[in-house]
C-alpha cells in the first residue's frame, strides 16, 4: 500500500514529495541556466555563484530520486 | 511556537508578531515566481481531491485512517508547529536577542517532545482516544473534557483567522497583494482541501510544506555564511556591529536580568519555557498530539515525535541563524550597516522593521525563480497553518462538543458529515476573525494571550492525570479551572499594574514581558497542580481498574514490537539528546 496517501491508494507521499521538488527543479535549472549562460543574472547578493542553477540541480536531483523511488508500482493496490 | 501563530504562550513583544512597516512594498513576482506559486496551489487542490475517496469514516476523517508511518507522523508533528509567522518572527527575535532565540527550538521543545514519545504517547495511543480533551474525559470525566474542548475550539478557530490575517499583511508588504484577495484565496483553498481529505489532507500537506520550507530558505543561511565569511568572521562581525560579545552565547549570559538582551533569567529559561510552556505545548496540544494519534502503531506512536525532534534540531539553521546573519551583512543603500527597529518605530521612520529580517535575506540572495520558492514556502506555511487550526477545530467540535453534547447518537456517516461541515464553518468564522483583527489590530495579542491562559494548566491536569493515581475526576477539574483562572488573573494583574505588578509576577524589576509569560506558566501550572492534589486528596479516587489504559501503575504498557536497538525508540530518544546536550554546549 502507498504510504500515508490512504487506504487503497496507489500514490505515496514520497511521491508527491518527489513530484514537487521535481517540478520546482526542471522550473529552476532551465531558468537559471538561461539567466546564467545569457547573461541575465538578477542582481543578486553573490549572483557570481549562479544559485538559481545550482539550486535547479539539486531540486531536479533530489526529486528525482524520490519520484523513481516512491512511483506507483503495477502490484499497488487500486482505489475501488 | 505554535503553528500559524507561533508566539501565543512564547509572546515575544506585543505585535512583534506583524511588526511590519506596511508603508512599501519590497518585492514584486515575476512570471516564473507566479508558475511555481500557481503549480503549489495546483498541486494541494489535486491531493484534497485525491483522497476525499479515503476519508469516508471518522477514523480517516478525523485521524488519517491511523496509518501513517513514523516518518510522516514525525514530520507532520514538527511542520505543524513550523508556521510562517514562526520563521519570520524568530528570525525577527534573532536580529533582536541574538542567539537566545535558539532556546524556543532546543531546550523549549526537545526535552518535551522526547517525554511525549516515550513517556505520554503509550497512554494516549492504547487509551484510543480520538483527541486531548478525549483523554480527560476517560481519565477525569466530562467536566475536565467540557472546559478544555470549549477553549480549544474557540482558540483554534481565532488563531486559523490571525494566521489568514497574517498571511495577508505579509503578503500585502512583501509583494503589494490586496489583502482581501490573499485571504479569500487562502482561506477557499485550506477549506476545500480540508473539507475533501480531513486530517489526511493536512498531514500530506504539512510535509510537503516542511521540504518546501528547506527547499525555499536554506540557500540563505547557506550564501549568508559565504557571505560572512564564516561562523567564526560571523561572530567577530555582530561583535563589532552591536558592540556587544552577548548576541552569540545560549546560557553565560542569562545569570542576571541584565545580563543579556532579552531581559531573562536562566531559571525562567528552564522551570518556566523548558519545563512548563514547552511541555504544555508539545505533550497537551492537539493540534500537535493529533498528528501523532495518527501513527500506525505504537511504535510509531513512540518514535514520531523523536524524529520529529531529530528535525526541530536542525530548524534553527534556516530562522535564527538568518537572523544572526543579518546582523552582519545587512546594508543600506550607501554601503553603512543597516539598522532594523520595532515595527512602530518602522512605521514612522520608514525603517525595515525586525520582522522584515527574513524577507530581506531572501531577496537580498534569491532572483526571480528563486524568490518564488521562497514566498511559495511562505504561503505554505500560512496555509497549512490555518487547515491545522481548522482540522483540529473540526475534530474537538464534532468529537467533543456536537458528538458529546448536542447530538450523542448520531451515525458515523453523520459525524463525518458534521467534520466537513464544520470545516467550512470554521474557515468562515477564521475569516470574519481576520476582518476584526484587521480593524482592531490589538486583539491579536488578547488572543494569543488567550491561548497561554489553558495550556499551562492544561499540562498539569494531564500529567498528574497520567502519573498519579490518586487524582480524582474532581481535583483534575478543579485543578484545571483553578490554573486557568489564576493565569488570567495575573495577566489582567500585568496588564493593569505596570512594572510593579510584572516585577511581581517575574521576580524582577528588570524583567521584559518574555519573562512575564514564562512566570506566568509557572505559577499557573504550580496552582493547577495543587489545587489538583489538595481535592484529590479530599475526594475518592477511582477503583484502580478503571484506570488501565490511562494511568502509569494501573497499565501494562503493550509491548511496541521493537526487537533490535535500532528499532527501539528510547535508544534514538538518546541520540537526540546527546546531540542536544552537545549543541547547547558548543554555543554556551
Amino acid at each position: 500500500m502507498a504510504e500515508g496517501t490512504g487506504r487503497g491508494e496507489t500514490l505515496s507521499i514520497w511521491f508527491f514529495v518527489g513530484i514537487m521538488t521535481l517540478v520546482y527543479g526542471l522550473v529552476l535549472l532551465p531558468y537559471g541556466a538561461w539567466a546564467w549562460f545569457g547573461g541575465h543574472e538578477a542582481p543578486t547578493t553573490l549572483n557570481r555563484l549562479h544559485p538559481t542553477f545550482w539550486w535547479g540541480v539539486l531540486l531536479t536531483l533530489f526529486g528525482c530520486f524520490y519520484t523513481l523511488r516512491f512511483r506507483p508500482h503495477r502490484g499497488d493496490e487500486r482505489k475501488v | 511556537m505554535y503553528k500559524g501563530v507561533p508566539d501565543i504562550f512564547f509572546v515575544r513583544e506585543p505585535m512583534a508578531v506583524l511588526a511590519f512597516a506596511v508603508s512599501r512594498q519590497l518585492t514584486q513576482l515575476h512570471p516564473v515566481d507566479v508558475l511555481i506559486l500557481a503549480l503549489y496551489f495546483a498541486l494541494v487542490l489535486f491531493i484534497g481531491f485525491y483522497v476525499k475517496g479515503s476519508t469516508n469514516t471518522s477514523e480517516e476523517f478525523f485521524l488519517a485512517g491511523r496509518e501513517m508511518s513514523a516518518w510522516i507522523a514525525g514530520l507532520s508533528f514538527v511542520s505543524a508547529n513550523l508556521g510562517s509567522l514562526e520563521l519570520m518572527g524568530w528570525a525577527g527575535s534573532a536580529y533582536q536577542y541574538g542567539i537566545l532565540a535558539m532556546h524556543w527550538y532546543w531546550i523549549g521543545a526537545i526535552p518535551a517532545m522526547l517525554f511525549l514519545g516515550i513517556v505520554m504517547m503509550p497512554f494516549y495511543y492504547i487509551s484510543k482516544t480520538h483527541s486531548v480533551p478525549g483523554y480527560l474525559r476517560l481519565r477525569f470525566g466530562e467536566g475536565a473534557r467540557a472546559l478544555s474542548a470549549g477553549s480549544f475550539a474557540l482558540m483554534t478557530i481565532l488563531m486559523s483567522g490571525v494566521n489568514m490575517y497574517a498571511m495577508a499583511v505579509v503578503m500585502q508588504t512583501v509583494l503589494g497583494w490586496n489583502m482581501t484577495f490573499s485571504i479569500w484565496i487562502g482561506a477557499a483553498t485550506v477549506a476545500i482541501y480540508v473539507m475533501l481529505g480531513g486530517l489526511r489532507s493536512a498531514i500530506i500537506n504539512e510535509v510537503l510544506q516542511f521540504v518546501l520550507i528547506w527547499a525555499g530558505a536554506a540557500l540563505i543561511p547557506i550564501l549568508g555564511l559565504i557571505e560572512a565569511g564564516g561562523w567564526t568572521n560571523l561572530k567577530a562581525q555582530i561583535a563589532r556591529n552591536v558592540g556587544s560579545n552577548d548576541y552569540m552565547h545560549m546560557w553565560s549570559t542569562l545569570g542576571t536580568f541584565k545580563g543579556n538582551p532579552m531581559g531573562i533569567h536562566w531559571t525562567g529559561i528552564v522551570f518556566g519555557l523548558a519545563a512548563v510552556l514547552s511541555f504544555g505545548y508539545w505533550t497537551t496540544d492537539f493540534l500537535v498530539v493529533q498528528r501523532v494519534l495518527s501513527a500506525n502503531n505504537l511504535r510509531a506512536a513512540k518514535l514520531a515525535p523523536v524524529i520529529g525532534a531529530a528535525f526541530k534540531l536542525a530548524v534553527p539553521l534556516i530562522v535564527v541563524v538568518p537572523g544572526l546573519l543579518a546582523l552582519a551583512v545587512l546594508k543600506n543603500a550607501d554601503g553603512s550597516t543597516m539598522h532594523l527597529v520595532a515595527g512602530d518605530v518602522a512605521k514612522a521612520t520608514g525603517q525595515h522593521a525586525y520582522d522584515e529580517v527574513l524577507p530581506l535575506m531572501l531577496i537580498r540572495y534569491c532572483g526571480p525563480g528563486l524568490l518564488g520558492l521562497g514566498i511559495t514556502a511562505l504561503v505554505a506555511g500560512f496555509m497549512s497553518g490555518m487547515a491545522g487550526n481548522v482540522s483540529a477545530f473540526s475534530t474537538v467540535w464534532t468529537y467533543d462538543l456536537y458528538g458529546a453534547y448536542l447530538n450523542k447518537k448520531a451515525s458515523d456517516k453523520h459525524y463525518v458529515a458534521m467534520g466537513r461541515w464544520s470545516t467550512i464553518v470554521g474557515m468562515l468564522v477564521s475569516i470574519a476573525t481576520a476582518y476584526i483583527v484587521a480593524n482592531a489590530n490589538s486583539i491579536m495579542d488578547y488572543v494569543q494571550a488567550l491561548f497561554s491562559f489553558f495550556i499551562a494548566p492544561l499540562f498539569g491536569t494531564v500529567i498528574l492525570g497520567m502519573l498519579w493515581k490518586r487524582a480524582t475526576k474532581e481535583g483534575g477539574f478543579w485543578g484545571l479551572l483553578a490554573g486557568t483562572i489564576s493565569s488570567i488573573a495575573m495577566f489582567a494583574y500585568v496588564q493593569t499594574g505596570g512594572k510593579a505588578a510584572l516585577a511581581h509576577i517575574a521576580l524582577s524589576p528588570d524583567a521584559k514581558p518574555m519573562a512575564e509569560n514564562m512566570y506566568r506558566a509557572l505559577w499557573s501550572w504550580l496552582i493547577c497542580v495543587a489545587v489538583t492534589v489538595a481535592v484529590s486528596l479530599l475526594t475518592k479516587p477511582k477503583a484502580e481498574s478503571e484506570l488501565e489504559g490511562l494511568v502509569y501503575g494501573a497499565t501494562v504498557i503493550p509491548d511496541d514490537g521493537s526487537r533490535t536497538l535500532w528499532q527501539k525508540p528510547v535508544f534514538w530518544a538518546g541520540v537526540v539528546m546527546v546531540v542536544f546536550v552537545a549543541l547547547n554546549l558548543v554555543f554556551f
